[in-house]
């Protein structure tokens, strides 16, 4: 086992609406990333996926407020650090975020350079201009972008171009761990490989340590993290290796997601396509016990009665089921 | 800057177009209309002046000058030379006083009159409309009903309110005209003081009006930039809140300045009758006068050179935002 | 439908300008049954009444009860009316003068400054400084205070036919009252009289309701226009596109303030009637319209739905019908909301200038206030002759944005915050 690089324990955060109401989209989520790993993470959209995103960053605005858990990056606890502070020696230096819409991630009057000068010095104000350009052209060259994107405006920029400086500029003071929310997701596919193979390089490099890679295409998952986490409804429902989780799901709702998608997969184009029926459960008043009861065809009454803990099976291995792992299986081969 | 000079030449093709449209329209609109335009001017004369020997001069005069009895194309040509050498007529009204003395005297108090007010009403209004945004809460709650109402007042409304308040009631200032009745116009304190006095009405008048236009147009395009892509990913790069309202503020200014272009037109004709409110010598009150006076050279020369300032304005206001906004250079080369 | 309806009227800022819209409709629909005046009838002989009941003299003169009421404030009263204000301050000038501290001198309250002046008016003290005509206008201003003071009876009389002479019939004392409800002639002006003598809240009622009507048609005529044009520019495309462009593009620069100036200008008083002025209004401000539903159409022209219908097939006209015009519907009526307001504020400013409707046949919120300005209500401080109109004219280009308002954020959610 690795060093870990993030570890997350039992952090729980909410969305404070505009009617006052509080929605608890991440609750009491627990994760770890060992260093030369990518973890990913799966759901539809709603379930919390890219709250749990912004809330890693350890860095809260209205309307997403911290309520409680542990953010620890390479050995050092973030969540009781001063906003500033976390501003100051985190944000950018220790962990990065990429977010879901990259296309419209850059200033739009703003030259790409001038907003890396306005990154590097909000860290460090003694950097000079000439030397923050300096570093930019070297990280663009290695990364395999022309210099010249550094002196455009993102208008003048393609989809896939604005996507790989985005990501470009996200890494540009060396953090350890990259959090990347549908990164290639509004991209034509060649464009998407180029982006998905410039996080792998990076990775591969060294350059980053750990990732956190969220989408809702598994297939996509399989090809680049090494372990998948399924979230439901703000909660983590099932966690594995990326093979045990896309062809061996424990949970129900993990199974059916994992049904629901056309892969041109070896392996995986056998499976039935089958929808979820029904909608996730109201945010705002989760229900008491498993929060895929009412749209579960495996439901028992005892389902519903206190929130369900999640089961370890294995090294890593885990899913939120009352159903033992061998139920389970009997169940799915039943069909 | 190849890109800019592609923009301005656009523009500047734009303006000569407008202004030729607009030249032709201010020719054809009243004769058009059905009956004789020559019997109709000579029946208003005959209503609207008593010197039987100073109505057969005008019209003799009108005649020739503008070549009503002969061909419409003739016509025009003749008109667009006079107009060329300044030459509007004489004024019906006002006779002896060709029409281009009575506009001369009137166009500079009506330029310095509205053109700072829309200006500084732009200034306070983007300002109230930016914190509105920003600071929300009971000021957003305070000034929003109230910008919305007073930009749904008639310009002539707050006009006549301001002058029966502090013109009326509290006598903090003078209610009508351009300077003391009994001064003669000179470089002297006293007149510049009354020039200044008598300014305050007019000017507040209209600037609180184009307040509360700014102001809910500046709001509605910051809150719509405070949430886009650029801000979030800011602000998880560690740039300081500070910098990024920056960014934000710049951005949401741009489309208002483009506004302000759209809507100079309808402000100047708002604050056109503004003036007759507080009978400020500039065009509105001279317009009005000409309309009493069944004034025709007047009412032509005076809706040409309100159009000529108004399209003058626009374009000017496009030219300086092609070179503030970044994004009209680059689209421009792209193409 | 239905679900969308009610959505709408969940929506606090459209229910309130919805129901302001709905009361001031209420009031030009009822009021004219309850009062069937003619609203251009002059009444008031003199400009500007002011508000307030008017009784009869005549007819409470000659009122069949006559009741005594012994009030005590009745004397202070009655001086307090008739003291003008600039007595008051002449009273102030001569105490100050003679050595009395200005803060003893209250000139709103009455009784405490007769007695003031009272106690200390003396017609041979000499004040250093002041003239003689001075001295006698003080002299004359006591005895003015003196006669008011003491009130006697009034004598009634009516002359003689044959002789001529006077013939007393009837005496009024100061403390002679009639009932209001027993007086033949009592009529309210709730606002007044204008200018002319008119009854300002008849006159009011029914110009509310002809520039609502001159809105209404000026909306519906730049409303149709903007929609014809704006979906030909943007579903035809093309050639059709670039020349419709080119003229909106046009008149965009151009005012339509100035257009409308002109051609009011040009069609002369006399043709001038209110639905005329409606039409030319309508004709000058198709502009915004055509550019929104002409960017809405571009937006719909190329999805799938609409490309499934034209595969099958329909005409354009069916197309346009069923598969784009539902879908701006949201769009059409919001802009026909603010070419409504804007049409009265149009109306409002043409007239000022004095090229709005002819004078003669029906008033309008716009002339009502240009015969308030030409008058000089507003330098006068007639109030009642300008303020109701601009209060009308607010409340109906506010209530009109706050539904528009109130639709956007249902059809437009992202914008909700």
């Amino acid at each position: 086992m690795g060093k870990v690089i993030l570890e997350v324990r039992e952090l729980t955060t909410k969305y404070v609406t505009r009617f006052r109401e509080d929605v608890y989209a991440v609750d009491h989520v627990s994760l770890k990333v060992e260093e030369g790993k990518s973890l990913g993470i799966a759901g539809e959209s709603g379930c919390g996926k890219s709250t749990l995103a912004l809330s890693l960053m350890g860095y809260y605005f209205p309307p997403l407020h911290y309520i409680s858990g542990d953010i620890i990056i390479d050995g050092r606890n973030i969540s009781g650090m001063k906003p500033d502070d976390v501003r100051k020696s985190i944000l950018g230096r220790e962990i990065a975020y990429i977010p879901q819409a990259a296309m419209n991630a850059l200033n739009p009057t703003q030259k790409v350079i001038h907003f890396i000068e306005d990154v590097v010095q909000a860290h460090d104000p003694t950097k000079s201009k000439k030397e923050i350009y300096e570093m930019a052209r070297t990280l663009f060259e290695t990364v395999g972008l022309p210099a010249s994107v550094l002196q455009k405006y993102s208008v003048e920029l393609s989809g896939g171009m604005k996507q790989r400086t985005v990501i470009a500029v996200a890494v540009i003071l060396g953090p350890k761990v990259l959090i990347a929310d549908e990164p290639s997701s509004a991209l034509d596919v060649t464009s998407q490989k180029m982006v998905i193979k410039m996080l792998r390089d990076l990775m591969e490099s060294g350059f980053i340590k750990a990732m956190i890679f969220i989408t809702h295409e598994l297939p996509l998952l399989y090809n680049v993290t090494d372990d998948i986490m399924v979230m439901y409804a703000g909660q983590i429902v099932e966690k594995g290796t990326a093979r045990e989780a896309v062809f061996d799901p424990l949970h129900p709702y993990a199974k059916g997601l994992m049904g629901s998608i056309i892969v041109p997969e070896e392996g995986l184009r056998s499976a039935r396509l089958t929808a979820i029926p029904g909608v996730p459960p109201n945010l705002k008043n989760p229900p008491p016990g498993c929060r895929f009861a009412d749209r579960c065809k495996y439901v028992r009454p005892e389902c519903r009665v206190a929130s369900v803990p999640m089961r370890e099976v294995g090294e890593g291995r885990m899913y939120r089921c009352v159903l033992s792992e061998k139920e389970l299986r009997e169940a799915y081969q039943n069909g | 800057m190849k890109g800019y000079w592609k923009y301005f030449l656009n523009k500047l093709g734009w303006f000569v177009i407008t202004f030729i449209f607009a030249f032709v329209l201010n020719f054809t609109l009243p004769r058009l209309m059905p009956g004789d335009p020559v019997a109709a001017i000579v029946s208003r004369l005959a209503q609207g002046m008593s010197n039987a020997t100073g109505v057969q001069a005008i019209y003799q005069q009108y005649a020739e000058l503008f070549g009503t009895n002969r061909p419409m194309h003739e016509q025009f040509f003749i008109y667009v030379r006079n107009v060329f050498r300044g030459d509007f007529g004489f004024s019906f009204s006002q006779y002896p006083r060709p029409v281009a003395e009575v506009l001369g005297a009137s166009i500079w108090w009506t330029i310095a009159l509205q053109f700072p007010a829309i200006l500084v009403g732009w200034i306070i209004g983007n300002t109230l409309g930016a914190l509105a945004a920003y600071l929300k809460g009971g000021f957003d709650k305070v000034l929003m009903p109230v910008s919305i109402f007073v930009s749904n007042f008639p310009p002539f409304g707050m006009a006549v309110i301001l002058l029966a308040v502090f013109g009326v009631t509290l006598k903090w200032f003078p209610i009508a005209g351009g300077y003391g009745f009994d001064l003669i116009p000179s470089f002297s304190w006293n007149f510049i003081w009354s020039v200044f006095v008598h300014y305050q009405l007019p000017f507040w008048s209209i600037v609180l009006i184009a307040i509360g236009g700014q102001a809910i147009g500046m709001r509605s395009m910051a809150i719509y930039e405070l949430n886009a892509d650029y801000v979030k990913f800011s602000r998880f790069m560690g740039i300081k809140d500070r910098k990024i309202i920056g960014y934000v503020f710049r951005n949401a200014m741009l489309p208002q300045i483009t506004g302000l272009a759209l809507s100079i037109g309808t402000m100047v004709g708002g604050a056109l009758v503004a003036e007759i409110v507080f009978s400020y010598p500039g065009l509105g009150y001279t317009l009005m006068n000409g309309v009493m006076g069944q004034d025709y050279p007047l009412i032509s020369a005076a809706t040409l050179i309100i159009t000529i300032m108004v399209l003058t304005a626009n374009f000017v206001i496009e030219i300086l935002y092609g070179i503030i906004d970044p994004r009209i250079k680059a689209a421009q080369s792209e193409q | 439908m239905k679900h969308t309806l009610r959505q709408v009227f969940r929506s606090g800022k459209f229910l309130f300008g919805f129901s302001i819209f709905v009361g001031l409709l209420l009031i030009v629909i009822i009021y004219p049954l309850l009062v069937p005046d003619d609203p251009l009838r002059i009444i008031g002989q003199g400009t500007f009444f002011p508000p307030g009941i008017y009784v009869n003299t005549y007819d409470s003169v000659n009122a069949a009860t006559k009741y005594t009421l012994n009030l005590p404030e009745a004397d202070v009263r009655r001086i307090e009316s008739r003291l003008k204000q600039e007595d008051r301050l002449a009273m102030r000038e001569w105490l100050t003068a003679a050595g009395i501290p200005e803060s003893e001198i209250d000139i709103e309250d009455t009784e405490r400054l007769l007695t003031l002046w009272n106690n200390n008016f003396d017609p041979k003290k000499s004040i250093p400084g002041m003239t003689n005509a001075r001295r006698n206008y003080f002299i004359r201003l006591n005895n003015a205070l003196k006669g008011l003071a003491t009130s006697g009876d009034l004598i009634l009389a009516s002359k003689q036919a044959e002789s001529g002479t006077l013939e007393e019939t009837g005496i009024i004392k100061d403390t002679d009252y009639v009932n209001v409800s027993e007086v033949a002639n009592v009529r309210v002006l709730v606002l007044g009289t204008d200018n002319f003598g008119r009854d300002m809240l008849t006159e009011l009622v029914t110009a509310t309701r002809v520039s609502l009507q001159i809105g209404f048609v000026a909306g519906l005529i730049a409303t149709l226009i903007g929609l014809t044009l704006g979906l030909l520019a943007g579903y035809v495309g093309g050639l059709v596109d670039d020349i419709i462009m080119f003229f909106t593009n046009l008149f965009t620069v151009i005012p339509g303030f100035v257009l409308l100036i002109l051609i009011s200008y040009s069609i002369g008083q006399e043709q001038r009637g209110a639905f005329t002025v409606a039409t030319v209004i309508g004709f000058t401000s198709w502009v915004w319209t055509t550019r929104a539903v002409r960017a809405q159409v571009v937006s719909l022209r190329n999805r799938d739905h609409v490309n499934l219908s034209k595969l099958s097939g329909h005409s354009i006209p069916h197309i346009i019908l069923h598969d784009i015009l539902p879908y701006i519907a949201s769009y059409v009526v919001m802009a026909l909301i603010l070419q409504i307001s804007s049409g009265i504020l149009a109306e409002a400013g043409l007239s000022i200038l004095g090229l709005g409707p002819k004078t003669t046949e029906v008033p309008t919120l716009g002339l009502m206030m240009r015969w308030a300005m030409i008058y000089q209500a507003h330098i006068q401080g007639n109030w009642w002759a300008y303020l109701p109109v601009l209060v009308t004219i607010a409340l109906i280009t506010f209530s009109m944005n706050l539904m528009n308002t109130g639709l956007d954020q249902v059809f437009n959610p992202a914008l909700r915050d």
